[in-house]
């Protein structure tokens, strides 16, 4: 029988936006302990974190299509504190009021307090590993049933946030994105250790007594999403940035750095680590078989 | 001691008619891409000695339900009788028992968008009804439907005799027996 995904674009997309949104929070607290008088820049985070999230869950909303038929049945979400989704329904609305007071309170010129940032961090750090946690649960498919899938998914969701920020501070704020050089050196580890934890999950799901992790990673380096995972993920996503921003951080000079060009480069890295995420997201949906389907008799 | 309901499938008579799975859409009242039923088929051996096996799979019952404790509405839940069920007033349709089940023996209707799946009917729906319609319906009596705690029946002796296993071990405690 041919394996037909559980879940598929939309979740990813939702996986994606909410890694991103709450990365983007956890950017804008940095950039305000770091960073405090780029004001712009954490700016950009504090209204993508909301609006990225929210639109996320529109889409799961969309997609759990007998609830959407039946809102109120959205209520019972918070009956089974055994399921890690509504451990995320928890993390999720307490991320989003936090998210969208510090907006309303940045708009309105009023000082954020530092808990308040610090309550929201939290938040977001914990939406984006629930994210790896919802999947690693599900013990019928070897390439999420590990406990290196929350902390890929957690890295690359700070890196998407911090990219998304500073993507857009390229275009809106480029003065400030000249300042802002401990982000953007801590941003730069972020996809070098991604390499590390994806030829982690990689070797350790092929090597799962079923062979569904076998066929799973195979699916994913030489398969059906090879060139995906090769050329959007790997390339695109973490070497290329990788390779960019070293040049920018470390090699160029404090001019081509500071200029229109070296502000192009960096914000072409950013768009290759907001591709890459949304990739990994898809791929990881996507491409795990389930134990079950691969080899039934087996165990 | 409580009633434990059970099934055995033996896979040694199944033929692969799928008069199961119609008789299953017949008794629950389906829709015609709604099946509680699902057939793996194996070959092994070389041409010319090959042995085909029909593996039909559905939802094992499991004593420790993975869709039920992932479940976040509490839809799908296991009941006093040991009988995993889907509330389907309850469920949002999220699907995130589908991915947390090992054996992907649960379907999501397409019309209301909830998840359901086999229901051990003879239990839920037949008042007075001795044994499941999937049961009944198959021509090779390759089914065998009753009490797991009761030494006694039918489908506790065959068990013991046959050597019948849940399909992956021990894995959740199915209590769905395949001789194989």
């Amino acid at each position: 029988m041919t394996y037909e995904p559980i879940w598929g674009a939309i979740i990813a997309w939702y996986l994606f936006l909410a890694g991103l949104g709450g990365g983007a929070f956890v950017t804008s607290t940095f950039i305000r302990f770091r960073h405090p008088e780029c004001h712009g820049l954490m700016r950009i985070g504090r209204v993508v974190a909301p609006v990225a999230v929210c639109i996320g869950l529109v889409l799961l909303m969309f997609d759990a299509m007998a609830g959407f038929q039946h809102p109120l049945r959205f209520a019972l979400l918070l009956t089974n504190f055994g399921s890690v989704m509504t451990w995320g329904v928890v993390f999720l609305a307490a991320f989003v009021v936090v998210a969208l007071i510090v907006a309303v309170m940045d708009f309105m010129k009023r000082d954020v307090p530092a808990w308040l940032d610090i309550l929201g961090t939290v938040m977001g750090l914990c939406v984006a590993a629930y994210t790896g946690c919802l999947l690693g649960v599900c013990q019928g498919f070897p390439l999420w049933n590990t406990a290196l899938l929350p902390i890929l998914f957690l890295v690359s969701a700070v890196s998407t946030g911090m990219a998304i920020v500073l993507l857009i501070g390229a275009f809106v704020k480029p003065d400030e994105f000249n300042r802002v050089v401990v982000l953007k050196k801590f941003h730069f580890w972020l996809p070098v250790v991604e390499l590390i934890l994806v030829a982690a999950l990689l070797f350790v799901t092929s090597a799962n007594p079923s062979p569904a992790g076998w066929a799973s990673v195979m699916t994913l380096i030489s398969g059906n999403w090879a060139v995906a995972f090769w050329v959007l993920f790997i390339a695109v996503g973490l070497v290329v940035p990788t390779i960019l921003e070293c040049w920018m951080l470390w090699i160029a000079s404090h001019q081509l750095e500071t200029s229109r060009t070296g502000q192009m480069v960096s914000a072409a890295s950013d768009a290759g680590v907001l591709i890459g995420g949304f990739v990994l997201r898809l791929m990881i949906v996507s491409a795990a078989l389930p134990i079950t389907i691969v080899q039934p008799w087996m165990f | 001691m409580m009633t434990r309901y059970g099934m055995l499938i033996d896979t040694t008579k199944c033929v692969g008619c799928s008069a199961c799975r119609t008789a299953c859409q017949r008794q629950n009242n389906l829709l015609p891409d709604e099946d509680f039923i699902r057939f793996e088929r194996r070959e092994t051996g070389k041409y010319p000695n090959v042995k085909v096996e029909t593996v039909p799979l559905q939802c094992m019952h499991c004593d420790d339900a993975p869709c039920a404790s992932v479940c976040p509405t509490g839809a799908a839940h296991k009941g006093a009788d040991g009988i995993v069920s889907v509330d389907q007033g309850r469920c949002i349709g999220c699907l995130y028992c589908m991915s947390a089940c090992p054996y992907q023996v649960r379907v999501r209707n397409s019309q209301t968008g909830a998840v359901d799946k086999c229901r051990f009917c003879a239990v839920q729906t037949e008042k007075g009804a001795t044994t499941c319609t999937c049961v009944e319906a198959c021509p090779a009596h390759a089914r065998v439907f009753g009490d797991l705690d009761d030494p006694d029946s039918e489908l506790a002796r065959t068990i013991v005799e046959k050597g019948a296993k849940p399909i992956a071990g021990d894995l959740t405690q199915a209590k769905v027996y395949y001789v194989r």
